[in-house]
């Protein structure tokens, strides 16, 4: 039996936990240790952003691993991205109501700034139907797409294979917010044709907090969000135009690097079983379906995160049941995302239980018994 | 009553909700709550309550010490002062009962 002391954990989607195995010695050793960025840049030294480029090219599916900014967080990223992207006033952007307020906020400035931004509704379980992205591209001819490659809401994973090409066919260059994918299930930016891509280290990369960026493929050259000190070429007033140093001004977070590093090497070495996650988030949602709760079922490919309400029953005073006397952890409201949840159906936010590969058969079990305490209860 | 206040992350649209870490727990306030709307639920693992007057809402578990308010939206700063007042009056309730 586990033990009731011990919280269990559904709120990957948020932030992963716990960590891979050796992260937290990796970000301890490296703040004990003298900084790799000492000024020397030896051919000898240990360059950990390099080593997480290298790491990361492989798992993205893209070529030159200087493609790849790396900075904070996805936010981050898509700020680069959104900000740095060539846009004029009369400019059209296409996005969608699935995305997060990382998205959507800079999506609002741009709107002050005179670009036309579109976003098109997702389907009922939060996906974006092919056709409806053709028509739109067709029709409204936009400069720039961007997507999330997966729900952080219900976990529906979009087509991008098609929607990248019809982008590409309509001459848009397409970015792809891969936050809640990479690591999770398989990404091959190139061989989609992705023109950018915006990553986090610290979900299903199961790295540490502050680990994030963007990819930017050769040719395509943003305008730096943020300019600073870059170590080299201090004598140019710009930044330097080579990939990554164009977009990475001031300092790295080193420590959490090395953590990312590691939680990327233990993942090549121990490749998830997607299949055996995706059964068990199965489990979890027709458990919750059984029980009366109304669930958010995407079916086809999707992540493991499961959004769901228990009709009559405000989601905030279930959730406070589940965590306070369960100990179990979720996300609860809106997700950051306020535009999706119109189009699912639950216009005052959801409860969202979000698996990793470290979570286990009885702690689903454990979930579905209290969540049935909480229907039987009717509180 | 000295109590630690903090208002807590929420996603939900207009929530003004605030946890209080009290010096009594649960089961304790509610001897002051005689006016509110009380319901217990023991069947959780760990017993809840909830007390609502009016717009406001008091809920946490019994044998706790941090209770969550919710605040109606309209007018949360209004009631929010209201309570905190009645929290320092409940201290002096307290301590006038001990030297009783």
């Amino acid at each position: 039996m586990r033990d009731y002391e011990e919280p269990i954990y559904m709120n990957n989607a948020a932030t992963s936990w716990p960590k891979a195995p050796g992260v937290a010695e990796a970000v301890s050793e490296a703040l004990r240790a003298m900084p790799g960025e000492a000024n020397r840049g030896g051919v000898t030294d240990f360059d950990v952003f390099w080593e997480v480029r290298k790491e990361l090219a492989e798992l993205m599916g893209v070529g030159s691993p200087s493609r790849i900014a790396l900075g904070c967080n996805s936010t981050w990223g898509l700020n680069q991205a959104i900000f740095g992207y060539p846009l004029s006033p009369g400019d059209t952007v296409l996005s969608t109501n699935a995305e997060h307020n990382a998205v959507l906020r800079p999506l609002y400035l741009l709107e002050q700034r005179g670009i036309e931004v579109i976003k098109l509704p997702t389907d009922a379980v939060g996906r974006i139907p092919v056709s409806r992205w053709e028509r739109a591209v067709e029709k409204y001819h936009p400069k720039l797409c961007i997507l999330t490659h997966a729900s952080n809401v219900t976990g529906a994973v979009n087509d991008v294979p098609a929607l990248a090409y019809a982008a590409k066919k309509a001459g848009a260059d397409l970015l792809l917010d891969i936050s809640q994918t990479l690591g999770c299930i398989p990404v091959k930016l190139s061989e989609w044709n992705v023109d950018m891509a915006a990553f986090t280290g610290h979900k299903y990369l199961l790295g540490p907090q502050g680990t994030g960026g963007v990819y930017v493929r050769e040719g395509l050259c943003l305008r730096p969000h943020m300019v600073g000190g870059t170590g080299v070429m201090s004598d140019l007033k710009e930044m330097p135009e080579e990939m990554p140093l164009h977009l990475e001004a001031g300092t790295g977070n080193e420590p959490s690097y090395h953590g990312l590093l590691a939680a990327l090497r233990w993942s090549r070495q121990h490749p998830g079983d997607l299949e055996e996650l995706n059964q068990r988030a199965k489990r979890l949602l027709k458990g919750l379906q059984t029980l009366g709760c109304r669930v958010i079922a995407p079916g086809g490919v999707s992540t493991p995160v499961i959004s769901f309400v228990i009709p009559e029953i405000p989601s905030s005073h279930v959730a406070d049941i589940l965590t306070g006397s369960y100990d179990i952890v979720l996300r609860t409201g809106l997700h950051c995302a306020p535009e999706i949840m119109e189009d699912i159906g639950m216009e005052s936010g959801t409860m969202r239980l979000s698996l990793s590969r470290f979570t286990t058969d009885e702690e689903v079990e454990q979930v579905l018994g209290a969540v049935w305490d909480v229907v039987e209860s009717g509180i | 009553m000295i109590y630690r206040c903090k208002k807590v992350e929420n996603c939900f649209a207009g929530a003004r909700t605030y946890e209080y870490e009290l010096p009594v727990t649960g089961r304790e306030l509610l001897a002051f709550l005689e006016d509110w709307e009380v319901r217990e639920n023991h069947r959780f693992r760990r017993p809840v309550f909830s007390a609502k007057r009016g717009p406001l809402e008091i809920k946490g578990i019994l044998a706790a010490h941090v209770v969550k308010v919710n605040y109606p939206e309209d007018r949360w700063e209004e009631e929010k002062e209201r309570l905190e007042q009645w929290l320092d009056q409940t201290e002096q309730i307290k301590q006038t009962e001990q030297d009783g």
